[in-house]
């Protein structure tokens, strides 16, 4: 759910980064949050176990200010992606304006991938938030591996609403950016209807 | 979408302002479930990222109300954490926001924040359920809104 506050001219919105464990959701935020003007983001929260598993969330929050009219302040957030952490899953899920799905292209996770998904919505239902409502973008990641799956077995099997997709290598923040800038367009044309 | 007018962003700052003044507390912050910091008191000297604090908040609360629920107990209603000088009290209004007061335990104890917060709470709650019913009688926000020409290459060096 938006917030905007007509007195300090700010929009917050709340982004949450969804896919299998070790897709690349973590991957994808610090790499955003790397990359961007010191003066553009505020403090990144790693809430993860030793083993830099996430444990319950990250979060990167970003500031864009644009000259005439308000400042946008985006929440990002990842889930936890291991099969135990579904309850954490969805309380991370209140409240969303949009949700990337980070896939994992190799063939030996498109199980993990399928599951997941169906896990979000199953998760989404209970909050009662409408998939064809959600300003939504698909990103398949890793695509630097050899035993990947075509794009286009990725695009039919999760891609199931047509919406924006991109193909990625997240640790070299190939399609990161495009991926975030994607979600924002549509959270913030949302906004607008 | 939760939004607040300046006359409604005024009335809650002031009130969250003397709350914090007169429970002695170094910041009080109004938080929704979901993360977003809704409000905070006048308190210039708090130095922490206060967004971050709000979203650590909102999951530390949501991961309470969840073991909560898994041992049977049907509400949280408050929590309360402390470090070695200060205290966090956090308190649920209506089930939907969070009302956070940070304390130093050499100022201010946990008894004093909760009586200062009895009494503004029915305030605050009204105050509340003033911008909810004034949301929902609103039609569409749409054009008050400015967010096209946000250019997003400018985020990044
Ligand atoms: N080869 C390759 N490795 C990647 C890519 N993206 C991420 N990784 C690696 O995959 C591992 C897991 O990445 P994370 O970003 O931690 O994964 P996650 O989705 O946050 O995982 P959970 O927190 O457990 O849900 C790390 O070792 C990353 O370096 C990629 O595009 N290509
Ligand atoms: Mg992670």
């Amino acid at each position: 759910m938006p917030f905007i506050n007509f007195a300090t001219k700010e929009i917050n919105c709340k982004i949450v980064y969804y896919g299998p464990g070790l897709s690349g959701k973590t991957t994808n935020i610090k790499w955003i949050y790397d990359h961007i003007k010191p003066e553009n983001k505020g403090e990144m929260i790693t809430l993860a176990t030793e083993t830099e598993r996430t444990l319950f969330f990250d979060f990167v929050p970003i500031e864009v200010s644009n000259v005439k009219g308000f400042k946008v302040r985006f929440h990002l957030y990842t889930t936890p992606g291991q099969i135990i952490y579904q309850a954490s899953r969805k309380l991370i899920l209140k409240g969303v304006d949009g949700v990337v799905f980070v896939a994992d292209s190799q063939e030996e996770r498109h199980d993990a991938n399928l599951d997941t998904l169906d896990d979000m919505l199953d998760n989404l239902k209970e909050y009662d938030i409408d998939i064809n409502e959600l300003p939504l973008v698909f990103q398949y990641n890793k695509r630097d591996l050899p035993n990947i799956l075509p794009v286009e077995v990725l695009r039919r099997d999760l891609n199931r609403w047509n919406r924006p997709d991109f193909e990625a290598v997240a640790t070299k923040g190939i399609g990161v950016l495009e991926t975030f800038k994607e979600i924002t367009r549509q959270v913030l044309k949302k906004l607008k209807k | 979408m939760l939004t607040l007018r300046p006359e409604e962003d005024e009335k809650l700052r002031k009130l969250l302002t003397e709350l914090n003044r007169e429970s002695k507390s170094k910041i009080v912050l109004l938080i929704d479930k979901s993360g977003q910091l809704i409000s905070r008191s006048e308190s210039p000297a708090f130095s922490s990222d206060d967004i971050t604090f709000a979203s650590l908040t909102a999951g530390n609360v949501a991961a309470s109300e969840a073991l909560s629920k898994l041992l049977g107990d049907k509400n949280l209603n408050h929590m309360f954490t402390e470090t070695e000088e200060e205290g966090i009290y956090m308190i649920l209004i209506d089930g939907k926001y969070i009302l956070v007061s940070i304390f130093n335990k050499s100022v201010s104890n946990l008894g004093i924040v909760r009586v200062k917060i009895k009494k503004y709470y029915k305030k605050l709650v009204d105050l509340l359920r003033q911008i909810e019913s004034r949301i929902e009688e609103e039609s569409s926000i749409a054009e008050q809104l400015n967010v096209e020409d946000i250019d997003l290459d400018t985020l990044f060096e």
